[in-house]
Order: C-alpha cells, then structure tokens, then sequence
C-alpha cells in the first residue's frame, strides 16, 4: 500500500515538474504568449505600416547573450523606429526541436519577411521556405545551399570578418611600434590567439595580418592555435607566453576560449582586442579594470544590417535567391568606437584607422580572404610576419 | 634551437609548467584517493566543473574568496556524494555513472550559470574574487630559486601539501589503512566486519573535496571567472597520470608534473615556428605512451 501510494505521489510530482517545464516554453508554439516583445509594435507603427512589411525575427536562443541574438533583437527595433514596420521578436529557446515547427507556424501567419539567424537554422530553412513561395526569408551569418531546392524567396547574409580585422590588425600594429601608450613597449610585436586553424578563424587571421603589415611593414605577428573554442584556461597560457615575448596588443579569435585572452592582457598590462560583441562595454561594470585594457573589438553588426536588409526589401532591390557577402561598406562589420577606444588610443591612430576604412570602403583596399587563400599561400602570410 | 633552449629555461616557463601542473595534480590525487578504495571516479572532471561555478557564485555572493573556496569544496564532496549514492547504495556501475555525472555537470552549470547571471557561456557579470598568491618570507629573497618557490597561488602550495597529506593519511591513520585494505581485498574487510561500502563513500567524498580545490583554482586563481566546460580535459588527463603514478602520491605527482610540462612546453613550441598542429600531439603523445607502460605493468602483475 505506501508503495503504491509513492508511486502514485512520484508520479503526480514529474507530471507538475513536467507541465511546469512545459508552460515556460510556449513562446515557441503559440507566438501570443511572447508578451515582453508585443508591446513593441506601436499602434502608430500599425498605422503608418499599412503598406510596410510586417516583420518577424525568430531566434534560435535567448536574449541576454550580449551578441548575436541581442543585436538582432535591436536591428528590430532600429527596422521599427527607423521604418515604422510592425515587428516582432520571438525567443524560441534552445530547445532545438520546437525550431521547425515554429518556423512552420510563423509561415502561416500574415509576416511578410521572417528572419532567422545562425546556421543551426539552415537546414530547417531550407526545408520550410520552399512551403511558403509568398513569404520572404532572411538568413544572417550563415548561407542556405541553393542548389538544395527552390530558395528563390530566401536571402542570406554572411559577414566579411576579415575586413574589421585589417583595421584590428592596423590598430594593433599602430599600437605596438609606438611607446607613447602606457602599455605598449614599442617592439612592433603583435599576437593572435585562435580558436582552430579553420577558414573562417584564419579569415580573421588573414585580414589581421595584412592590416599590420600595410601600417608597419617590419611588425610581428605571433599566433598560437588554441584548438577548441572553449579551453579558457589554455588559451590564456598561449597569451601570456606571447605576452612575455614582448607582444603589446593580443586579438581574441577564440569566441568564449579567447576571455582567457583577455584575463592574461590584465595580468601582463597589455592591451586587448576584442570580438563579435564590444567585449569592453561587456566587461566595464564588473570589471572595470580589465575592460581599460579592451581598446577595441571587431564586431558583426547584425543590426545595421537587419535594417539595411529591410530598407532594401521595401525598396524592392534585397536580391532573394542569392548570397550577400557584408563588409565594412555595408556597416556590416567595423571595430568597437566606444569611450575606451577615444580615450586610450590617440587621434592621429584614429585617424589613419578612418582613412584605412574609407580605402576599404571605395575599393582601393581589397582585404586577403581565408577563404579564397590556397592553405600554402595562407601558411606564407602567416611566415612572413613570424617573430 | 636555440630560441627553444632560451623559452624554456627561463623562471617564466617554470611558473607556467606550474600554473598548468596544479589543477593536474590535485585531479590526480582526487583520482587516487579513489582508486585506493577500488572505486575509480572518472566523475572528477564534473566535479571540478561544478566546483568552479561554485567557488565563483560563493565568492560573488559573500564577497569573500575564502568563503568562496570553502563552498567550492563543499560542492566537490556534495558532488562526488552522487556518485557514491548511486554507486555504492543503488549499486549502479562506477564508469556509467562517472560519464553521466560528467555529461550532467556540463549541462547543468550552464543552466545555473544562465540562471543566476542570463549568460550562457561566462561569469564575467558575477563580481567574483580570486585567491591570492603567497609570499613566502625569507625564501622569496633567494635569487632564482625563490621566484620559483615564492609567490605562488595558495592552491598551489595546498595541491604539494595534499601529496604529502595523502601519503601520511593512507599509510599512517585507520581510515586511510581501511581505505587502502578495501581496495586491495574488499572481502577480508568485509570478513572483519567493516562496512566496505562506508569506507569507500569517505574515500570518494575525499576525492570531491580534492577535486573541488582543482575546480576552484581554475576558476578562482588560474583565470578569473567561470567559462563553459572549461576544465576542458584535465580530470581525464589526471586518470592518465595517477595511473602513471601507480597509484602511489609521489609518483603521480612525478606523472602530473610531466603532463604539466608537455603541455606548457606545447603552449610554447606555437611560438617558434613549430605548427599546432605538431605541438598539440605532445601532451597526447604522453598519455599514449603512460598508458602503455600501465598496460605492460599489468600485464607484468598478472603473470607473476
């Protein structure tokens, strides 16, 4: 009898633990339970956009990841302020099975344009969007395979990394060969700490390199591999040893393994670069000290282009069917210009760093790519900056 | 050469070759503790995981590194207290549990990280404190020697003492003469009327507060945060060395110390032209060749 009755009182405890789960979840199956994000769609937005696009950004994750998914939460808001479209942001959580089918419900509903972001959701996009030829799809930071079906009505954003790490590379080149800045000794020595030798960590790699080497032509450049994305502590060892060497400025290519980075930066007193997200202003109000040392970060600027993406659309020039590849003439990547950078980095090296871009911008500049680099020619370049 | 010959004997390597030893060593000798009561616990890389998160939302929330420490360690012995509940009382195999425990502790400090802080991958918004080095008087004044000996993280000197410890508590008191009898001959143990299955809880619950101080100075004094998975290997590694080691404390402090070489000097070799892709073998190299000569050393036992 008292193990029937527990059985009984284990099961009405999962079944509670269960639902209890379930009810946090809902965002992802019925888009009405997404409160916090419906208040944004003004009545005056509704109003003005009778002929706008209504817009929907469906993300793969939550917010609060201080990158991706919360710059495209405010490229929705900047497409709504800007443009005055309804938006709307739904966090599907991580739960990766409830992706599709949301996916498939957003469709049937009366959006427009639906954005969708990482390449987790690739796959999943090229198996929906062909269902619904009316709707228009947004894919950014990854590409669908068109040759994979009818994709006509899908338009997929990448990045070109390596154009903000040419301006990385010049800055931390700029930064190395002059003593003027407290942490810097002036031996044109700069470092790399890289996640794993793949073409898209090697792109910023490539433009990295050559932006050094087109500001100092006699620089250093010392790159170690880390060869996960996550080893912190590892990648912080690589650091310091660079450090010790004598490098001045060290640039985190390494995602979250790269922080390690960042922790050896504040150790030796050097200075840092940072990526994806403005790592500085991520790290200013518990860490004040070490984000000092934060002059800059290369960011993918995922709102810019959610906006520009949009402008286009209701402009009737966004190319579906094809891939755009985004640099800095679309403000899709650039480096962090935040309170740090103003005041640590004087205004003549700001300066060049302006003149730089505008050279990238008008074409005069064509930045190296890992991706059209055969590996020996990559392994050259990698060579010919070697300490 | 040359160059490699100036990397390596310099008091900056020496340093390195003991930031990486440490959080080894004290794996290993949570791993040995264990695997003198013949029950392995390949959990220790969860455990030092979940030590990690700990010691840092401790220290955040106190405000104390100390105190931080001290809830770091309670995690690891609370930790490994899962593995010896389900091990020794519900009579689940050792090696599963030890994976799944690992695999858990991954998730599950994710999902306490995201809970208390919103961010999935780092700490960097809990304030947290880190331990300090020590100075040791009078030794710190000698030449080279005392920038080796001096100046090192607490953890570190706490990682030596508990080899010296462990050799003392195995050989010289009750509990570590049980722990050791049980781990060679459970039933004569059984036969004398001790309860081999509390024996090996102390000795797992030991291994946790081991491998808790390892978890807490990868989070609290080798870097200043928590990251995602970042123990990244070393309680795995540490299974290598303490079986180098033979499951004797010297000995495997030897092993961890050449793991610990192999792989600073790895860090290093990037530096001077040598590709990653080379220099990333040497610690795995070590492993492979510890593992043999484990694997002969059976051997050798089994037929004598």
């Amino acid at each position: 009898m008292k193990k029937i009755r527990l059985t009984v009182i284990a099961i009405v405890l999962m079944l509670v633990a269960l639902t209890a789960c379930g009810s946090n979840d809902t965002p992802a199956a019925t888009t009405g339970s997404t409160a916090p994000q419906e208040s944004k769609s003004s009545p005056a937005a509704a109003d003005k956009g009778k002929d706008l696009p209504k817009v929907v950004a469906l993300l793969n994750g939550n917010l609060g990841d201080k990158s991706f998914f919360d710059s495209a939460n405010n490229g929705m808001k900047l497409v709504q302020d800007q443009i005055g479209s309804e938006t709307k942001v739904i966090e599907m959580g991580f739960d990766n099975t409830k992706w599709e089918p949301t996916l498939l419900d957003i469709s049937d509903q009366d959006y427009d344009v639906i954005i969708v972001g990482t390449w987790q959701m690739q796959e999943i996009l090229q198996r929906v969007a062909p269902q619904y030829p009316d709707k228009k799809y947004i894919i950014f930071d990854s590409a669908v395979d068109y040759s994979k079906g009818d994709l006509k009505n899908v338009y997929s954003i990448t990045f070109k990394q390596n154009e903000a790490s040419y301006l990385a590379g010049a800055l931390a080149a700029s930064v190395a060969s002059t003593t003027e800045l407290p942490n810097s000794n002036g031996k044109k020595l700069i470092s790399a700490v890289a996640g794993m030798d793949i073409p898209v960590i090697n792109d910023f790699l490539a433009g990295y390199i050559q932006g050094a080497k087109d500001v100092v032509p006699d620089v250093k450049v010392a790159i170690s591999y880390v060869n996960d994305f996550n080893d912190t502590a590892k990648a912080k060892e690589l650091a310091l040893a660079q450090f010790k060497m004598g490098s001045s400025v060290g640039f985190n290519v390494a995602a979250q393994a790269g922080l390690g980075l960042i922790d050896a930066a504040k150790t030796s007193n050097v200075y840092a670069i940072g990526v994806d997200a403005d790592q500085a202003m991520s790290m200013q109000a518990t860490n004040p000290d070490t984000a000092k040392l934060i002059v800059t970060s290369v960011l993918k600027n995922i709102d810019n282009v959610l906006l520009r993406s949009i402008e286009m659309h209701i402009a009737g020039t966004l190319k579906y069917g094809e891939v755009d590849v985004l640099g800095i003439k679309e403000k899709a990547v650039g480096l962090a210009d935040n309170e740090i950078y103003q005041s640590v980095i004087p205004q003549a090296m700001r300066d060049k760093i302006i003149e730089l871009q505008a050279k990238i911008e008008n074409g005069e500049t064509a930045v190296l790519s890992a991706f059209t680099l055969k590996p020996e020619e990559f392994n050259a370049l990698k060579n010919s900056v070697k300490p | 050469m040359e160059t490699l010959v100036s990397l390596i004997f310099t008091t900056d390597f020496i340093s390195s070759v003991i930031r990486v030893t440490t959080p080894i060593l004290l794996a290993t000798m949570a791993v040995l503790v264990s695997s003198r009561a013949g029950v392995l616990n390949i959990s220790i890389e969860g455990t030092m995981l979940f030590s990690a998160l700990m010691g840092v939302v401790g220290s955040s929330y106190t405000g104390s590194a100390w105190l931080g420490l001290l809830i770091a360690v309670i995690s690891g012995v609370a930790f490994s207290y899962l593995l010896a509940f389900f091990h020794l009382r519900l009579k689940t195999d050792v090696i599963l549990t030890g994976i799944a425990l690992n695999l858990f502790s991954s998730g599950f400090t994710v999902f306490l990280l995201f809970m208390l802080t919103g961010d999935k991958g780092v700490s960097t918004k809990l304030a947290s404190k880190v331990l300090p080095n020590i100075n040791i008087p009078f030794i710190e004044d000698i030449p080279v020697l005392g920038k080796i000996i001096s100046g090192q993280n607490f953890l570190t000197y706490a990682a030596v003492i508990s080899v010296i410890a462990l050799h003392i508590f195995l050989r010289k008191t009750r509990t570590g003469t049980y722990i050791r009898a049980v781990g060679e001959s459970p039933e004569a143990v059984a036969t004398a009327g001790k309860s081999v299955n509390n024996i090996r809880q102390t000795a797992l619950l030991i291994s946790g507060g081991l491998a808790g101080l390892g978890g807490a100075f990868m989070s609290m004094a080798y870097l200043s945060m928590f990251t995602k998975d970042m123990i990244a290997g070393r309680g795995f590694i540490a299974l290598a060395a303490e079986a180098m080691g033979m499951s004797n404390p010297f000995l495997s402090f030897l092993a961890s110390l050449l793991f610990g070489f192999a792989d600073a000097l790895s860090n290093n070799l990037q530096l001077i032209n040598i590709p990653s892709e080379l220099t990333r073998v040497v610690p795995y190299l070590l492993t492979i060749i510890a593992l043999a000569i484990y694997a002969a050393r059976a051997k050798a036992k089994s037929k004598s």
